[in-house]
């Protein structure tokens, strides 16, 4: 049968970042798909050749407007190994309660994106109201509502006081009951469950086979989750993965509308758990230059990211890697569309939740 | 590299059920006195559950094979093991120069577009440590 290849991006309606993808097509059937990565490249990894590693976390917080602060906590986190820095505790909690901040927005951003590319403008329109609201939260917080730059090496550069908290946790919770009405609709709407449900399968065994990884892996029944590794205190906190079992594009949204739920709730049991009181130690600034190599994990909203950073003694890193969930997704992607109808493809490319900037990095 | 002995350690990865968590190279230029660098390569494979939770010992951890291999050396491809290799295995050949071989998806140079041919290579890093010297 003769082939056509149409070109998926980098603009395309459904698309807020610009992927490419060149579909190779037998009739209305998807049979191939080559991605291509570069359209807005930038480098960042390099920079580590004339950017000081102190002010290399701002450069990190910038692979990505929606995982900023986790760039930044994942940055911070690999040099303070290797440095052996000891974070002072409420440190490490306020960058916990930050993290699962940035859940609650992504998955809204994301959710928003769906909703408006599925035809359902109206619940694009709700759902993003309520992620302004996680917004202002981090602009509260932090000064920033994108970039907050608020991780430092040794730490947090701002706290957030026990009161503040316990009005962040109020707004979150109305904010819950609020997004339960979206979550009906999500759920429970026919139109979308006969847009999203049996559409774009990924079965257990295909995820694990091409190293699938956070609500991608999750919405296919794999159990995994970097935060179950217990590291950065989630060790203290009770939860267990949100896990789907149809592993389509249904099953995707189902497994992010329940994290905003479990995140709410982790951010809850953080505040309960962490040391109260004011002036209590927020940075353990350390000396000298790095020396030494380190890999490290975190469960950014789209799933596991994994820094590497090399340093040799001096101010500037030898090597600094991000490998970020969407680059992990890619071949869970590819796997997807092949086979699908041409119809389908915006919707399956949206439900990995790609990050263009993170992937761009 | 002991391709051989190499190839069984992964496949002993796979076998038991780690997930390929990243392929990861570093360009080591060559110390002084030294003809031509090297590249320093990892296999990240990681173990998912909450370690001490059930009776997998290395739930949880994140292991590595690590090699070094000189500029123009074969390294072979794990795609045969590992789905997802081809992505960082394609990134090895256009952004470092690194010959691996037998990758099963081979994308022919069209995964990257960078302004740089061969950023990561030991020719490109040396030129932007020149340049970055001398301003």
């Amino acid at each position: 049968m003769k082939r056509t290849v149409i070109p998926f991006g980098p603009q395309h309606p459904v698309l807020p970042e610009p992927l490419v993808l060149d579909l190779i097509l037998e009739d209305e059937r998807v049979v191939d798909a080559v991605p291509t990565i570069g359209y807005i490249h930038r480098g960042l990894e390099m920079m580590v050749e004339k950017v000081e590693y102190t002010e290399m976390g701002f450069v990190v917080e910038r692979i990505c407007g929606i995982c900023s602060f986790m760039h930044g906590m994942g940055y911070c986190a690999a040099i303070e190994s290797i440095m052996d820095v000891e974070v002072p505790e409420r440190a490490r909690w306020l960058r916990l309660i930050w993290a699962e901040i940035s859940r609650i927005q992504s998955h809204l951003l994301w959710l928003g994106l769906a909703a408006d590319a599925f035809g359902f403008e109206n619940l694009f329109m709700q759902v993003w109201r309520m992620r302004e609201e996680v917004l202002d939260i981090f602009e509260q917080t932090t000064g920033g509502r994108i970039i907050h730059s608020v991780n430092r090496i040794g730490g947090v550069k701002r706290d957030i006081s026990d009161s503040e908290l316990a009005a962040i946790l109020a707004r979150l919770e109305t904010l819950g009951r609020d997004f339960g009405t979206a979550t009906r609709v999500f759920a429970k709407d026919p139109s979308i469950a006969h847009r999203l449900g049996g559409v774009g399968v990924l079965t257990e065994e295909e995820a694990r086979a091409v190293d699938a990884v956070g609500p991608m892996a999750r919405a296919s029944g794999v159990v995994m989750d970097t935060r179950l590794s217990g590291a950065h205190l989630y060790d203290r906190l009770d939860f267990e993965p949100v896990i789907e079992t149809a592993g389509d594009c249904l099953a995707r949204v189902l497994v992010r509308l329940r994290e905003v739920e479990q995140s709410i709730d982790l951010i809850r049991q953080a505040i309960d758990r962490m040391p109260k009181g004011e002036g209590l130690p927020l940075d353990n600034r350390p000396r000298g230059n790095p020396q030494g190599e380190v890999f490290t994990r975190l469960e950014q909203p789209r799933g596991e990211v994994l820094y590497y950073v090399k340093a040799n003694g001096t101010k500037f890193l030898e090597r600094f890697r991000a490998r970020t969930p969407t680059f992990a997704n890619i071949p869970a992607m590819i796997k997807l569309v092949k086979g699908c109808d041409l119809a389908d493809v915006p919707n399956i490319i949206l439900t990995i939740d790609p990050c263009i900037s993170c992937t761009e990095r | 590299m002991d391709r051989t002995a190499f190839l069984s350690r992964v496949e002993a990865y796979r076998n038991a059920g780690w997930r390929l968590a990243l392929i990861n190279a570093t360009t080591v230029m060559a110390a002084e006195g030294e003809e031509e660098g090297a590249f320093e390569l990892a296999w990240g494979f990681a173990r998912d559950g909450r370690p001490g939770e059930g009776a997998d010992e290395a739930a949880g951890t994140l292991e590595l094979i690590r090699e070094t291999v000189k500029l123009g050396e074969e390294v072979p491809s794990v795609s045969g093991f590992f789905g997802a290799a081809f992505l960082y295995e394609n990134e090895l050949r256009e952004l470092f120069g690194i010959d691996v071989t037998g990758i099963e998806v081979d994308l022919k140079g069209q995964l990257y577009k960078t302004a740089t041919r061969i950023p990561f290579s030991h020719r490109a890093v040396r030129e932007r440590l020149e340049r970055e010297a001398r301003s």
